[in-house]
């Protein structure tokens, strides 16, 4: 097999002489201060993991990921920055959905780990994309969508976009909803960060493990940076949006988002591409090793 | 005597006193030598004529010819000057490691088959080994990212420090802006110190698959095939061409975490100075150097949008508190930048009357309407989105100059754009420090 190719992107050359150096055995490597430039690259060659930086003077990282997604929508797209803001990383997900976000300076051997892991995922959605083209439809029991989350406004949205082509469960706390998930296999999460007074943190971090296939919305009045820069990578939660988010916005979201659902339904290596990374602290470490052994014992019970 | 790790004494550790012999010396009496046990580990011995290096013979090279069939008979008696490397590397005593390792790294051969000769002021001196000075090198490099990463945390506190007293408004985003321009350079420095440190242990492991041959070579009982399987092995690293390709960008890389590591420092000073504790200390301060250290600080929110055009006339030394006034520019500064749509200009000028200090400052931005001129200097008077301005930036500003005894002035039109007149005196009215500023609310 050849070697996977890499976009390396960022204003600062050093930057990108640094990281080819690291991806010098195994990989080829482009690389580019341009973003424009890069765009062309992703145009003519067949790439298949594009690293970029957030902040440039000409484009943003998240906007150069967004138009990434539609050139070359098998290239899986990371990003490598130093200035964590909320906008960028709101950005990254909704518009970017980059497959992990990551900080600089950077530990090299976690970035080679997980380049290494997108190529592969990658590499597995050209081979898709050449081959089947149409995935089968299997007729299949209705999609659920489950709420966790207070707010009525949120349940009311749901309910009105969705509720003719749902089953809709209202999780009235985190108990609830971790005995609805346990149930059955849940399509599309629409949650906030706090449920009452618990963090549901951990449970989102542990959807993607229950059903690969399940698609996360956070809605939420919280906007702490390096906590949803987590959700990004231990989650893959595929929308970020801030409360209060207008209902044209949101019902639009959950139209897309469920339309997302089939589509890794019937195209698995989908899920290959929201692959989480391990969850980072050990609280919510604890509390998901919980949850699943509580999980193991519900599942037994009702024989699912 | 002891060397510090800083000046040249780098080189001084690594030097084995070997004693070099001399071009006239037959090719018997280096087979001597070669086979002393104390010199087991060198690769090549240095050849010195009145003091002065005159070349290199390796052992490779040095046993190629005289292990050959009947050498020894036809050779033995010949002086060594017609067998040797008259281009050994050479490396000053009084050079850095780093200039040294940079200078080695680019003009090695491969395979590696000579050490390197140390020189001062053209004489001889003694024999370095290469993976020696490399090891040497890597061990600098990484005191060096455990000093900057001191460094990085020291400045992160110091940063909350800063947001944590509200007098500096507007500070968050630059906090932000700083934490990023050195999160750059400190990335790529710790990442070619990685990749450094994973190359070192390569190169190890080829020297150590060419000493084995050697010894091989020099093994009596080694049998030809011992020696052909050696040979094979050392073929193959010697195919390697991933690694030699990558000591040779290896220098470029460190010439890259030096730069770095010098942008981290200065970002570090700057800060410093910005963000002295005392900050209502006063000092004689010229006010140009203020206006220096406000751009510097700024960058981040200037750099890519404004181009700054400097006319700073030279200034008597006024009594101030200097910490303060960096704060005054950097709000001018800041909101001139807030003020332009696209590209804009902000152009800085100081000059000084014989009792006042003149500054002022003036963008091409959007200008601020008539009806709102009279309120920018009011506390928590923003005509910017939450998030983005607290409204203080100006009210401060004004306390400031105030209690310098000074007086700033705007004029503005409307799509032209917005001048900020500052004067302070030059002998300062009061007689008491400034005192610290009272919370606005
Ligand atoms: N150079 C300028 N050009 C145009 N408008 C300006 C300029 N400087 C100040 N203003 C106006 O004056 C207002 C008050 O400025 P001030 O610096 O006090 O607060 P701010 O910039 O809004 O917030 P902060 O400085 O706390 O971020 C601004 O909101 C802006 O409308
Ligand atoms: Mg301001």
């Amino acid at each position: 097999m050849s070697k996977p190719t890499l976009l390396l992107i960022d204003d600062e050359e050093r930057i990108l002489r640094s990281l080819r150096m690291l991806f010098f055995v195994g990989y080829r490597v482009h690389m580019t201060t341009d973003p424009h430039e890069a765009i062309r690259i992703l145009r003519e060659e067949k790439i298949h993991v594009v690293v970029s930086d957030q902040r440039m003077p000409v484009m943003q990282g998240s906007e150069l990921l967004r138009i990434a997604r539609e050139t070359s929508p098998a290239t899986m797209r990371i990003l490598l920055t130093g200035y964590s803001d909320l906008d960028a990383s709101i950005a990254s997900v909704n518009e970017g959905e980059v497959f992990r976000y990551l900080m600089k300076p950077w530990n090299a051997e976690e970035v080679k780990s997980v380049v290494a892991e997108a190529a592969a995922i990658a590499e597995a959605s050209f081979a898709v994309q050449s081959h089947t083209e149409t995935a089968s439809d299997v007729a299949i029991a209705k999609p659920r969508v489950l709420i966790m989350d207070h707010d009525e406004t949120t349940a009311r949205t749901v309910h009105e976009t969705l509720g003719d082509r749902c089953e809709i469960v209202w999780a009235s706390d985190a108990q609830h909803a971790m005995e609805e998930l346990a149930k059955q296999d849940i399509s599309v999460v629409v949650s906030d960060l706090m449920l009452g007074e618990t963090n549901v943190g951990y449970i989102l971090k542990t959807i993607k493990q229950l059903n690969p296939q399940t698609q996360c919305i956070v809605v939420t009045t919280f906007n702490d940076t390096s906590r949803l820069i987590d959700l990004i990578n231990q989650a893959q939660i595929t929308r970020f949006l801030p409360k209060p988010v207008s209902k044209g916005i949101f019902a639009r979201n959950l139209e897309s988002m469920l339309e997302r659902f089939h589509m890794v339904r019937s195209q698995p290596v989908l899920q290959k591409r929201q692959a989480v990374a391990p969850i980072s602290d050990p609280q919510e470490q604890v509390q998901a090793g919980n949850f699943m052994g509580m999980l193991g014992r519900l599942r037994a019970r009702i024989g699912a | 005597m002891h060397s510090s790790n800083r000046s040249g004494g780098g080189v001084l550790a690594l030097i084995n006193p070997i004693k070099a012999i001399s071009p006239a010396c037959p090719l018997e009496e280096v087979a001597e030598e070669f086979f002393k046990p104390e010199y087991a580990k060198v690769l090549s011995l240095p050849v010195v004529e009145n003091g002065l290096p005159v070349g290199v013979i390796s052992r490779y090279r040095f046993m190629d010819i005289y292990l050959k069939r009947y050498a020894r008979e036809l050779h033995g008696k010949r002086p060594i000057r017609h067998f040797i490397n008259d281009k050994p590397l050479l490396v000053d005593l009084d050079q850095t490691l780093a200039s040294a390792a940079q200078h080695v790294a680019a003009n090695m051969q491969f395979p590696l088959t000579e050490d390197f000769i140390v020189i001062r002021q053209g004489q001889y001196v003694g024999v370095g080994f290469v993976m020696d000075l490399l090891k040497a090198m890597e061990r600098q490099m990484q005191a060096g990212t455990e000093e900057l990463e001191k460094a990085y945390s020291q400045l992160k506190s110091s940063q909350l420090a800063l947001v944590q007293s509200e007098k500096m408004a507007s500070l968050g985003q630059m906090v932000a802006g700083v934490a990023h321009e050195i999160n750059t350079p400190l990335g790529y420095v710790q990442n070619n110190v990685a990749i450094g440190q994973e190359l070192f242990s390569q190169v190890q492991t080829m020297i150590a698959g060419y000493e084995a041959l050697v010894d091989s070579l020099l093994d009596e009982r080694a049998n030809e095939e011992q020696i052909a399987a050696q040979m094979k092995l050392v073929a193959a690293m010697r195919n390697d061409v991933n690694v030699q390709e990558m000591l040779g960008e290896m220098h470029g890389l460190m010439a890259d975490s030096l730069y770095g590591i010098g942008q981290i420092s200065e970002l570090v000073i700057n800060l410093k100075n910005f963000s002295r504790k005392d900050a209502a200390a006063t000092d004689m301060m010229d006010l140009n150097d203020c206006i220096e250290s406000a751009l510097n600080i700024g960058r981040n929110v200037l750099k890519n949008k404004v181009e700054v055009i400097k006319e700073l006339g030279a200034l008597p030394r006024i009594s101030c508190a200097p910490s303060q006034l960096n704060q005054v520019f950097l709000n001018l500064f800041t909101n001139a930048a807030q003020a332009m749509e696209a590209q804009g200009t902000l152009h800085i000028k100081s000059w000084h009357s014989d009792d006042d200090v003149h500054v002022c400052v003036a963008d091409n931005g959007k200008g601020i309407p008539e009806e709102i001129i009279a309120r920018i200097f009011d506390p928590f008077f923003t005509t910017k989105p939450v998030g983005e301005g607290t409204g203080l930036g100006l009210a401060i500003t004004h306390q400031i100059i105030q209690q310098h005894g000074g007086e700033i002035r705007v004029e503005s039109r409307i799509g032209e754009g917005t001048h900020f007149h500052i004067r302070l005196p030059i002998v300062s009215a009061r007689a008491a420090k400034p005192a610290l500023l009272e919370a606005t609310a």
